[in-house]
């Protein structure tokens, strides 16, 4: 038995709006957390110096900085969106499959919506 | 463990190709996945071109062709062609059914066959599902009463009958537990989609007695914690149940106790 070959899964599984959320709350997840360290880190070396204040004003204000920020606040309403898929999910609702379908493009559309008014926003927000 | 690429010994060779002998103009390529425990080659992707023009509806009629015209040789299970015995399921078009009722019309381009994912392939398009068989068991699907047997029925309500549809409908065809790459990568201690809503289907049965027990053996990391809700197992099956939402409903009564 242990010769035999293990038949192709992901390599030929169609992907689903569903399973293609849920990997992206996944990978969203992670990157959260790696993000919001990164934010503690800026307010600790605030701590050690106002001059440090220089370093994250230049640094958010380069081109890869607004790019961090725009992924970041993308992957946080993603993440929030699809937690509150999964909150009604837990309460047993929304699991038809149509259903499903909807709150998933809901989901990704949501996210990108989200990203798009904050950062339009940015001047009377900050 | 997430395990993304083949072994080695499963990588896919491109295979032998039969061109059509007919002369028809209706031709359709059908790639279909081989493999021979007989000899110590890889597994390979044989291409058939099949004259649709004499073929009937449904995948499983054009592997029966394939195999009284073309290629005896081919291996697949098969029986009741009516979708109620659960034996032709496979990964057609990138999605797990049963051969018996998708009709090859709905696959667009050429019509690629496999068999279903993630499973130790036995020869062509047949997997074993002897791990999923043992899951099955374990969750000891029979009614559990102490009512003593006197030849009478166990009656129940029509309200608590009806807590069966759709669950008492599955054929245990292992499409959906197959789809599931949750499945895929704790295939040896998850439970699975299809397993899990048999367990659920004895669960909410009125007349078993043994519910608390059940529900105690199924309360696990593992056996039942490792659905995500991705929701393969839903969009997968050919009954048009609902194993995401039994999952749930079992999480559910675990949660409210």
């Amino acid at each position: 038995m242990n010769n035999n070959p293990l038949s192709p899964h992901i390599q030929i599984y169609n992907w689903h709006i569903s399973s293609l959320v849920s990997i992206s709350h996944r990978i969203t997840g992670v990157v959260n957390i790696l993000a919001l360290t990164l934010v503690c880190f800026w307010v600790w070396i605030l701590l050690l110096g106002n001059e440090n204040y220089q370093v994250i004003f230049n640094f958010f204000n380069s081109i890869f900085g607004k790019l961090f920020i725009i992924s970041f606040v993308w992957s946080y309403s993603f993440q929030i969106l699809s937690e509150i898929r999964h909150w009604f999910w837990d309460l047993g609702y929304g699991f038809e499959l149509k259903t499903s379908r909807i709150t998933g493009i809901l989901v990704i559309l949501g996210s990108i919506i989200i990203t798009a008014v904050l950062y339009s926003m940015r001047g009377i927000l900050l | 463990m997430v395990q993304i690429n083949l072994p080695k010994n499963s990588e896919i060779k491109k295979g032998h190709y039969y061109k059509d002998k007919t002369g028809s103009k209706n031709i359709r390529k059908v790639n279909i996945y081989r493999w021979d425990p007989v000899t110590e080659e890889n597994p390979r992707i044989d291409t058939y071109e099949v004259d649709m023009d004499n073929c009937p509806s449904k995948v499983l009629d054009l592997l029966n062709k394939i195999k009284n015209e073309i290629d005896p040789s081919i291996a697949y299970r098969r029986s009741c062609a009516h979708g109620v015995c659960g034996s032709c399921a496979m990964n057609m078009d990138g999605k797990n059914g049963l051969a018996c009722t998708k009709p090859h019309s709905e696959i667009k381009g050429d019509i690629n066959i496999y068999p279903l994912p993630h499973l130790k392939v036995l020869k062509d398009l047949i997997g074993d599902l002897s791990t999923l068989y043992k899951q099955y068991e374990s969750v000891e699907p029979w009614l559990k009463t102490t009512k003593k047997i006197d030849n009478t029925e166990h009656l129940q309500t029509k309200d608590d009958r009806s807590k069966l549809d759709g669950l008492y409908e599955c054929i245990m065809c292992a499409c959906c537990s197959t789809s599931c790459p949750s499945y895929w990568w704790n295939g040896e201690k998850y439970l699975g989609p299809a397993v899990l809503l048999q367990a659920y289907r004895w669960i909410i049965d009125s007349r078993d007695e043994d519910r608390k027990e059940r529900l105690k053996k199924v309360a696990d990391e593992l056996k039942l914690y490792r659905c995500h809700t991705i929701m393969n197992c839903t969009n997968a099956c050919p009954k048009g149940l609902n194993p995401a939402k039994a999952i749930a409903s079992i999480k559910k009564m675990l949660a409210t106790g």
